[in-house]
């Protein structure tokens, strides 16, 4: 592992395209003397497959930028690009559509449905997608397959997570996004979740970006972008990433 | 300084402006109605009582055939009898320019020179007769504002077959027609039927009665036993051909006065209590279920060391100011609607005086009633909130797994849309809440069902009365009775297609104590024009012997088929029959006695004698036929079916519509309190849900659908409920409305069921329709970041 290479320029490590691009992004709230930047002039390149560790402290711009991504805020100024979809300016329904047919979601606090059961909240998301799998595979993939006829509420922190990872990756989406998954987790719970993102990851090869202010998370990354103040402050590749059950915290 | 918790309260108020307003709106429909009934009986009562004290209406009323006057001083000396007023009077036709159509009145003598000691008239416009001038008189208000008759106008009345030209010297109302009307129908007919006060000379002179009287008013003095003076008096009037005296209750106006407003206190206090203890349940639902939405708020303040007693009354703050908001609007509403309400009644009562009044102590029951109500409504919930441990209530709140919730799992497997299977989960986890909001969304079904069923009942009451009992176009009576060749002498007039004699005896009808003073209906057992119905609207044959009573009537005076009936005739020679009840009839006019014609003539000793017909006419030649009756001296007073049919519709229906529209109108207000309470509440427990849901790429409509679809289960499960609660409670309603003039059908069109649904339903969408927006404004970022 070699944490803390700088590099100039961004390098494609899983794939070569970049599947997601930002140029001069800027977030501000409020206005005059009382504004505040979220984000500043932020350039940024995701590519195809790859495993993006977005790390920083809170107030660093993270969640915005994950939001901006997940088509779910509008930026101030600059431009963001999903393949050929414009995301700045889009109207609701296109924002819609796109976290519809690219977009896996994993919020911080699992955000299931607590009157279905692990079956029917992962079978919700597969019934709204066109090519999803089916949500047993899913179930299996994050290792939850004796658990398929279970409510929420009988589950614990952990396993909500990873039926919040199943949830997310049945429809098979380009992107999954991940706030703070581990967040809600103590650390042996939090990398069975890791370890069901990456195993994603790796095998259906989709484009993974977790923001953390967990600098342990970052281990597993190809790419970890360190924000603060709204800017990228730092830039690191990672060429032997860890695999989910070496991470400690 | 100010208390924090009461800076959350205005902010709370504030941030839920929209649901404290349908609440307060729903306490509001409650209150308004509650104060327009009360009032509206107040104004009334209020009104009668005035117009009778101050006109001295008489307590005891007598007619007879022709008595001298000298025979009042031994009237006076009864034992019990106040004051004594012996007049004459006599019916009479009014011929109209503007008008082909007859006009019957009835002509009251009064003093020349000053008002009568009893049943004084209230003067409207103009002044009392000129006692130098014997063609002066005073005709009632309604006929003179019906007609536009001035004072100063001439008026033509045709008295004991005399055309006569009098000069109106004023307009009166009096207390003795308060409803201007000279048959048993509740309904004043205020353009053909009027009633004329003239001078004693004149009405005398006319009638060949100078020193005599027929007709006395009587009032009783203090402790007087009415019974014996009424007993006393007919045995004084008999050999003056009395026809029995009786008190004022049997006088038609009074009666249906009488009946009116027992009925309105029966009805001012039943269906605003029940409107009030619908809106008052719905309140409590909708106040829990918004107190439930703050469990998570409780449990926090109860964290930070709160005690219970803050807590609570920071919500019963919270509840207080929704009811006052709620008392205000509904105590604003209430009396404009009592003015309203009052505006249409004066068409029916005519009253001197008849003003909506908002008493000091309606307005603090008012307030009262919705302060507790509302205030109830949160001690429960506050109760049910702040008894669970602190870390329990902050957890949001899950529905429980059921057995049932886990079975319905089994239907997803069937393809039933995940949106579907999500509502139905949370209706089965939560059934004492679902039970709630669905005989909440339920018990609004019935309030607008309320209002439309007058409508119904209205027109099944005109389609039966009119269009089935009464089937002929005219009805006509003579001044004595007739013999059949009279009958042919109509029929000839040119337009008249069909005639058919009745003949109508006043008669007391006694069994055992229990009597009632009714008309006797002879009529023809091949009668065509007058067909007697039951419930079910098949004919119901007249019996060739014996009586047959509508069943009001049979059960009033205690009798059962076979029983046998005293007649006591109060007319001629006031023969006296026992018959025997042989049918009883459930027709929905009320009290009716009715026999054969012919066996009712040989029982009078009288060869085939009528005193009343009803015409079929072709309606082309109508003015024709008219033209004709009026030249005819022995047709004491007509009446015409499309005539009664304009005047139900302006008054009665007018009356009754406006009453409907009211009531319609509030069942819609709480309709929409109810629902889009509902709607809200879910929506404000689910807001994280659902934004979670538009994140995954939910459309906006999918996330609307999903939240719904509980509340379209709800309606469909409440509607059905609604309606038939809304008939069962109708029925109660009209249960209370037993009144002698006539019975109010159960009737409810289809249409009505479908327009009382269809408004719970438009309320439904509406309500929908804001919170649809409200879920497009979902805040999906904040989801991200916090549980709450």
């Amino acid at each position: 592992m070699t944490l803390g290479e700088d590099t100039s320029q961004p390098r494609a490590l899983a794939g070569d395209h970049p599947v997601f691009i930002a140029r001069g992004l800027s977030k501000v709230y409020g206005s005059g003397d009382a504004c505040v930047y979220a984000l500043r002039d932020v350039d940024l390149e995701i590519r195809q497959g790859e495993f993006l560790v977005l790390l920083g402290p809170s107030g660093s711009g993270k969640s915005t930028l994950l939001n901006i991504l997940g088509g779910l805020d509008a930026p101030t100024s600059g431009s963001a690009t999903w393949r050929d979809h414009e995301l700045t300016g889009a109207s609701d329904a296109d924002l819609t559509a796109y976290r519809r047919e690219h977009v896996g979601f994993v919020f911080q606090f699992y955000n299931l449905i607590p009157n279905l059961t692990v079956r029917e909240n992962v079978r919700l998301v597969a019934q709204i997608a066109s090519d999803p799998m089916c949500p047993e595979e899913a179930l299996e993939l994050v290792g939850l397959s004796h658990r398929l006829d279970y409510f929420p509420s009988q589950l614990s922190g952990g396993e909500q997570q990873r039926v919040a990872v199943a949830r997310a990756i049945v429809k098979r989406p380009d992107i999954l996004l991940c706030d703070e998954p581990t967040g809600a987790l103590d650390a042996d719970t939090g990398r069975l979740v890791l370890g069901a993102i990456s195993k994603v990851n790796a095998e259906l090869g989709t484009t993974t970006v977790v923001i953390t202010h967990n600098s342990a998370i970052a281990g597993m990354a190809n790419r970890i972008l360190r924000l603060s103040g709204g800017r990228i402050a730092r830039e690191e590749l990672n060429r032997t990433p860890l695999r989910a059950e070496d991470v400690t915290w | 300084m100010v208390n924090v918790l009461d800076i959350k309260v205005l902010r709370d108020l504030w941030a839920m402006r929209t649901q404290v307003l349908s609440i307060a709106l729903l306490i509001a429909a409650g209150l308004a109605v509650l104060v327009m009934s009360v009032s509206n009986y107040l104004a009334l009562v209020g009104a009668m009582d005035a117009h009778y004290r101050t006109e001295r209406f008489g307590d005891v009323f007598a007619s007879l055939k022709r008595a001298p006057n000298s025979l009042v001083e031994r009237i006076r000396e009864i034992d019990g009898i106040g004051v004594v007023e012996a007049r004459v009077t006599q019916m009479v036709r009014v011929i109209r320019a503007d008008t082909e159509l007859p006009i019957s009145g009835r002509i009251i003598s009064v003093p020349p020179s000053s008002q009568p000691a009893l049943n004084r008239l209230h003067l409207v416009e103009g002044r009392w007769i000129d006692p130098a001038r014997r063609d002066e008189i005073i005709i009632n208000a309604a006929f003179a504002h019906a007609r536009m008759i001035r004072p100063g106008d001439a008026i033509e009345v045709i008295l004991n077959g005399r055309l006569q030209v009098f000069r109106v010297a004023g307009t009166a109302l009096s207390p003795e027609f308060v409803f201007a009307t000279r048959s048993a129908l509740p309904l004043p007919d205020d353009r053909n039927f009027v009633v004329l006060w003239a001078s004693e000379d004149a009405v005398a002179g006319a009638f060949d009665m100078q020193g005599a009287f027929n007709d006395l008013v009587i009032t009783l003095g203090p402790g007087a036993a009415k019974a014996a003076v009424i007993e006393e008096l007919d045995r004084l009037l008999i050999p003056y051909g009395g026809i029995g005296a009786h008190d004022r209750r049997e006088l038609p106006s009074n009666r249906l006065l009488e009946d009116e407003l027992a009925e309105q206190e029966t009805l001012s206090i039943v269906m605003p209590t029940v409107f009030f203890g619908i809106a008052a349940f719905l309140l409590h639902v909708v106040l829990g279920r918004l107190i439930e939405a703050q469990r998570e708020q409780i449990a926090s303040l109860k964290a930070l060391g709160l005690s219970n007693l803050p807590i609570a009354l920071h919500y019963f703050k919270f509840v207080t100011v929704i009811a006052l908001i709620g008392a205000g609007i509904g105590l604003a509403l209430g009396a404009w609607f009592a003015v309203l309400v009052i505006d249409s009644y004066r068409a029916f009562f005519r009253f001197p005086a008849l003003e909506a009044h908002l008493a000091p102590w309606i307005v603090a029951l008012a307030v009262l009633a919705s302060l507790l109500v509302a205030n109830a409504a949160a001690a429960t919930a506050v109760y049910r909130v702040a008894r669970l441990p602190p870390a329990e209530g902050m957890r949001p709140q899950v529905p429980a797994v059921t057995p049932l919730a886990q079975h319905i799992g089994v239907m997803s497997e069937r393809g039933i849309p995940m949106s579907y299977l999500m509502a139905l989960r949370t209706i089965v986890g939560r059934p004492v809440r679902t039970l709630l909001t669905i005989s909440g969304i339920a018990l609004a079904v019935p309030l607008v069902l309320f209002g439309l069923f007058w409508f119904d009942a209205i027109a099944h009451m005109i389609d039966v009365a009119f269009g089935r009992i009464e089937r002929g176009d005219a009805f006509v009576t003579f001044v004595t009775p007739v013999p059949a060749r009279a009958l042919h002498e109509l029929r000839s007039v040119p337009g008249v297609l069909l005639v058919e004699g009745q003949r109508i005896v006043p008669a007391r009808l006694v069994a055992g104590h229990r009597s009632y003073r009714t008309s006797l209906v002879g009529l023809s057992s091949q009668s065509e024009l007058k067909v007697l119905r039951d419930a079910a609207l098949a004919s119901v044959a007249v019996p060739d012997d014996g009586l047959m009573l509508s069943r009001p009537l049979a059960e009033h005076l205690g009798l059962q088929i076979g029983d046998i009936i005293t007649v006591e005739v109060q007319e001629a020679k006031r023969p006296v029959f026992h018959l025997c009840l042989v049918k009883i009839s459930d027709d929905i006019l009320g009290v009716s006695a009715t026999m054969d014609i012919a066996a009712l003539n040989r029982m009078m000793r009288e060869d085939d004698a009528f005193n009343a017909a009803s015409l079929k006419l072709d309606e082309s030649q109508s003015r024709i036929v008219w033209q004709r009756i009026q030249a005819m001296p022995k047709i004491e007073a007509s009446s015409v079916k499309a005539l009664w049919l304009a005047l139900f519709d302006e008054t009665i229906a007018g009356m009754i519509i406006v009453g409907a529209l009211v009531l319609a109108g509030f069942g819609l207000l709480i309709a929409i309190g109810v629902v889009y309470n509902s709607a809200r509440v879910a929506l404000q427990e689910r807001a994280w849900e659902l934004a979670s849901l538009r994140i995954l790429g939910f459309t906006r409509r999918e996330v609307a659908t999903i939240l719904l679809s509980e509340l379209v289960f709800e309606l469909i499960v409440a509607i059905p409920i609604g309606l038939t609660a809304g008939y069962a409670l109708i029925k109660f309603i009209v249960s209370l409305r037993v009144r002698e003039s006539f019975q109010v059908p159960v009737v409810i069109e289809p249409r009505s069921y479908a327009m009382a649904a269809l408004v719970v339903i438009a309320a439904a969408a509406a309500s929908a329709f804001v919170v649809r927006r409200r879920i497009d404004n979902l805040d999906l970022v904040a989801v991200l970041k916090t549980r709450d």
